[in-house]
């Protein structure tokens, strides 16, 4: 047993029991190459077995384990325990979305703002199956960064207009959408752009920038939803603008 | 000593029994707080440079207003020189080169220029961006000195 500890505070909420969530400590043994999501799964297997968090692939690819770590958006798994001593650290469910228990989020309006968005590539009618639609790496370029969310919605969480306007499409949504905009094989641009420019789309962002800042992954969403307000509004002013 | 302790609401959680096919228990709507600008440095500087935008709108009537004031030509026009105006004018000049220069300096991640198959690069158009700031300034200065004499 090592013989430094850490402290985690986490978020504990049982909705049949408890009128609102509460914090529970837990100190649990401290290595140097820990991270929180260690943390919790420590707790689970020697203290608490009911402590509920999602994860998966435990290397920032998943993007399952978003939570609030000492009032930021991270993902559990890339936010290393070292980096909080002495502690206390604590852990708290993604705000903006509701909590089912625990750390756990009810996510379903974040998928269907993802949905709506058609994060695929459309083409039009039949010509998916005529074969291969190649492309260079100077266009591979134009939406690169873009393609690396991985929906973790920690950017949803950091958004305040989010928590002002729920039904503001977001920051992950946008860029995703900004993605296959600038994708040279997708044709659904304008199909997609009237989705995002309508109410509770773009033009909700008030670029706060934070979207951007705690992403895990180095995508800018605020910087997509600016291009297509930039493009957008070249649309409307030039009958060439915004292509 | 390793273990739990509890601070709080309510009964432990672990004695929480399964909802056993009954109605879900509705979530927690965990909505971020009315203080949540407070939280994190770069929302109390996301706070402070929208709230910059009051004074600069005020400056901006004041100034609309003396437009008028001046319509008559500039014999018979005097125009405010309290110290409290001076300073209230250099703190929104500050200001508005704030807001200039925050938003000219993301120009090139915004405002994207295609170039056959790449863009032009965002640091030409931030280059831009500042030189056509200098330019309008240089012309509506000009314009505004020289036509008032």
């Amino acid at each position: 047993m090592p013989d430094k500890t850490i402290t985690l505070s986490v978020t504990r909420f049982d909705p049949d029991l408890d009128p609102e969530p509460r914090q529970q400590s837990y100190e649990i043994p401290f290595k140097d190459d820990m991270v929180v999501l260690d943390g919790l799964n420590w707790i689970k297997t020697h203290l608490d077995g009911s402590v509920n968090y999602r994860w998966s692939c435990r290397m920032g690819i998943c993007g399952s384990c978003g939570m609030n770590v000492n009032g930021t958006p991270k993902l559990g798994c890339s936010a290393f325990l070292r980096d909080y001593l002495p502690g206390p650290v604590v852990v708290e469910p993604l705000p903006n979305f509701p909590v089912v228990r625990d750390l756990v989020i009810d996510m379903s309006s974040f998928m269907e703002k993802l949905s709506a968005v058609k994060p695929w590539i459309i083409r039009e009618q039949g010509a998916i199956g005529t074969g291969e639609f190649l492309q260079t790496p100077a266009q591979t370029e134009q939406y690169r960064q873009f393609s690396m969310c991985i929906n973790c919605m920690l950017c949803y969480s950091a958004c305040p207009v989010i928590a002002i306007e729920p039904e503001f499409i977001g920051p992950a949504a946008i860029a995703l959408a900004r993605r296959y905009e600038l994708d040279s094989r997708d044709q659904a641009g304008d199909e997609r752009l009237r989705t995002i420019t309508a109410s509770d789309g773009i033009w909700d962002c008030s670029f706060v920038g934070e979207c951007s800042a705690v992403c895990p992954k180095g995508v800018d969403p605020a910087r997509a939803i600016q291009q297509t307000k930039f493009d957008s509004t070249l649309g409307v002013l030039l009958p060439w603008g915004g292509k | 000593m390793l273990g739990r302790r509890e601070t709080g609401l309510g009964e432990d959680a672990a004695s929480g029994a399964s909802t056993g096919g009954r109605e879900a228990a509705p979530a927690h709507p965990n909505r971020l707080p009315t203080d949540w600008w407070r939280r994190n440095p770069r929302y109390v500087l996301y706070m402070l440079r929208e709230f910059t935008a009051v004074p600069i709108a005020i400056w901006m009537v004041w100034f609309l207003v003396e437009i008028g004031r001046a319509r008559g030509g500039s014999a018979g026009y005097r125009p405010h020189q309290s110290l409290a105006f001076v300073i209230f004018s250099v703190v929104c000049l500050v200001f508005a080169v704030w807001h200039s220069f925050t938003f000219l300096r993301l120009s090139g991640l915004i405002v994207r220029i295609p170039l056959g198959e790449r863009t032009v690069p965002a640091s030409a158009i931030v280059a831009g961006s500042f030189g056509l700031l200098i330019v309008a300034t240089v012309v509506v200065g000009g314009l505004l000195i020289l036509g008032g004499r």
